[in-house]
């Protein structure tokens, strides 16, 4: 019977999926910012802001998602909340490897926007969960 | 790209084969027969980019070039979409300098390199500064002498007479130049150069720049020496001459030998113009003294130089070391020997003497008409006075610069007689007259094998003599006198000298055989 169970089945799904979709997003991003730093010219004063991002991105994901299911597994709105907080950072590190990279090439680009894509349904899906919750 | 042209390389001309070339007309385009640039693009890893494709449409009659400005597409997922980076796919162009970022890149940009830091280098140069600021500066040969905004100038003609202030004096550099500048009475005031106040203004590094004399040139060319120095003397215009304009100046530093200048003089020979001089020959001068010492020109720096005289002296009775001649009626006083003259009678010669030059060997003679009133005796020394001159030098210096204090530095002349018969009766009382000087200059190159130094040796003196026969009176006989120089080179062949053979030096431990020792 659904209506006892106020933890969100689709947000639960997309935390997953996201997990799964990060690993790949770190790791093609890792690779391609080592490819770039081979072909191009990439002076150090470039390429340690971008992979010390790329790292904090990484931090702040694991997080992110971890507080964003034990919230939503427990019903409480605290952790959700907190998620939701840090999605906004998560979005602005995205904004930050689709825009204003060093290099950016096509391929960041469509995995940026992936990633965007799904941090905006994650977000509407977190809101509704605390909206549920709430009340 | 549309206005890039890589063939292009006539100016103003069609380049054959060129589609691109924006010099061509239509009717040169008919004539070509391909294209030889036939795409012009940016970088092609770009995603999206301009292409600019010429081409030549062969079957329109006549021929036509097709341009086409078109978007080229990467189609790789690894294309550059943007960059953030400016210099990421080409050479960035300098920044033009102007008033605002030219400190900031005079910064950047003035060292030997360029390092993204710029700090490090002036911290460098700002810890040594302070502790040698109060040192003065110690000067290599040839270094320019540096004043206080710049060096110090000797004008001296380059290229063409006109003299150029760009000169500047090296140090231990004795110079002497003369030059032309051009000059005019109206603008007497304002040329900087023929005022005093330009060669003195600049103080050598904490040394001022003292007037040593001024000598005042008349304009029909008399010099008198004024008696105070003192006075700071301008360029004036007075009844339309100008006066008190710099003909000469000469300089004279005394450094010390560790390098350092400590005093610097400057004397001045000023004079006048007139309105119709249009230019005046200048003469400049620089030479330096160690203090302490009496100015002597070396003749070498240790070793002697081809070409200047070799130094010779005396010592006096009582003294210990040997004291130069400095001041002779030839001017170098130094070892001389006859010179030939045009009258090539030797009695009639005057006493003309040149002086040995390093190197140079020599040889120099007249004739001596005897008659038979001549007397043995007075003969003998007239020519001994002739060939070897009235001070004839007792010792040679073996550098081109020793000290007449170094004993060790001089080498003694000896003196040799020979006879140019055999006597073969030692009683008979022939006369016997000196009729040929021979100096024969033994020297060896001394020092290092890459830059050896001439160095005397040894020096001797060989009178030959000849008995005069006496002749029946009424009769004269001519005898040729010669004076010869020779430099003989008995330098021994170098001798490499290597390193000793690194030895081992192996030693057991002086507890090896403990238990019994």
């Amino acid at each position: 019977n659904s209506s006892y169970q106020l933890s969100s089945v689709p947000l639960q799904i997309l935390f997953y999926i996201n997990g799964i979709y990060y690993i790949f997003y770190f790791l093609a991003t890792l690779a391609m910012i080592v490819y770039k730093s081979e072909v191009f010219s990439y002076p150090d004063d470039f390429l340690a802001p971008d992979l010390a991002l790329l790292f904090v991105m990484a931090i702040l994901e694991v997080l992110r998602l971890y507080l964003g299911s034990k919230g939503n597994l427990t019903e409480e709105e605290a952790p959700l909340g907190l998620s939701l907080v840090m999605t906004v950072g998560s979005v602005i590190l995205s904004v930050y490897f689709l825009v204003w990279q060093t290099y950016v090439l096509k391929a960041d680009v469509i995995l940026n926007a992936l990633l965007l894509f799904t941090y905006g349904l994650e977000s509407l899906l977190k809101v509704v969960a605390i909206a549920a919750f709430v009340s | 790209v549309a206005k890039l042209c890589v063939c292009d390389l006539l100016v103003a001309q069609c380049d054959v084969n060129c589609c691109c070339d924006p010099d061509c007309s239509a009717a040169d385009f008919s004539l070509f027969t391909t294209c030889s640039v036939p795409i012009v693009t940016g970088d092609n890893r770009l995603c999206s980019q301009k292409a600019a494709i010429y081409s030549l449409d062969v079957e329109a009659n006549p021929p036509e070039r097709i341009f086409k400005l078109i978007d080229q597409v990467n189609p790789s997922v690894f294309c550059i979409h943007a960059t953030n980076y400016k210099e990421a796919l080409s050479f960035s162009s300098p920044q033009m300098p102007t008033s605002e970022n030219f400190d900031q890149l005079l910064k950047e940009f003035e060292s030997a390199t360029f390092s993204a830091e710029p700090d490090s280098w002036n911290m460098n140069t700002d810890a040594q500064s302070p502790s040698d600021a109060n040192e003065t500066y110690r000067y290599e040969y040839g270094v320019p002498i540096q004043t206080v905004d710049a060096f110090l100038r000797l004008p001296s003609p380059v290229l063409s007479s006109w003299c150029s202030d760009a000169n500047p004096a090296g140090f231990l550099v004795n110079q002497a130049t003369k030059c032309i500048r051009s000059v005019s009475v109206e603008k007497c005031g304002n040329i900087q150069a023929v005022s005093m106040l330009f060669y003195i203004n600049s103080s050598i590094l904490a040394v001022n720049i003292t007037v040593q004399s001024v000598i005042v040139q008349s304009l029909n060319g008399m010099w008198t020496l004024l008696n105070s120095s003192d006075v700071l003397r301008l360029p004036m215009i007075l009844d339309e001459v100008c006066i008190n304009i710099v003909l000469g100046v000469s300089y004279h530093i005394t450094y010390t030998d560790a390098g350092e200048i400590i005093e610097a003089a400057a004397s001045f020979v000023l004079g006048a113009i007139n309105k119709e001089a249009l230019s005046i020959q200048q003469s400049f001068e620089i030479s330096f003294t160690q203090v302490n010492t009496k100015p002597v020109p070396l003749s070498g720096n240790p070793g002697y130089v081809v070409g200047l005289p070799v130094r010779a002296g005396f010592r006096p009775q009582g003294y210990p070391f040997p004291v130069e001649i400095l001041f002779n009626t030839n001017k170098y006083g130094q070892l001389t020997i006859l010179q030939s003259t045009s009258n090539q009678d030797c009695l009639a010669a005057q006493g003309a003497r040149t002086p040995v030059l390093f190197g140079y060997n020599m040889v120099s003679g007249c004739k001596l008409r005897i008659t038979a009133a001549m007397k043995c005796q007075p003969l003998t020394q007239t020519l001994l006075d002739l060939l070897k001159g009235q001070t004839f030098p007792e010792y040679v210096a073996s550098f081109g610069n020793s000290r007449a204090q170094d004993v060790l530095d001089w080498v003694p002349i000896t003196h040799f007689q020979t006879s140019e018969q055999r006597i073969y009766n030692t009683f008979q009382s022939s006369c016997q007259i000196p009729i040929s000087l021979e100096i024969e200059v033994k020297w060896t190159k001394y020092g290092s094998l890459v830059n050896p130094q001439a160095r005397i040796v040894n020096v001797t003196a060989t009178i030959t003599s000849t008995t005069l026969k006496q002749l029946p009176s009424g009769r004269e006989r001519t005898i040729p006198i010669t004076s010869s120089v020779v430099f003989t080179d008995i330098s021994s062949p170098a001798e490499p000298g290597y390193k000793a053979w690194p030895t081992i030096n192996v030693k057991l431990p002086f507890d090896f055989f403990f238990p019994f020792v």
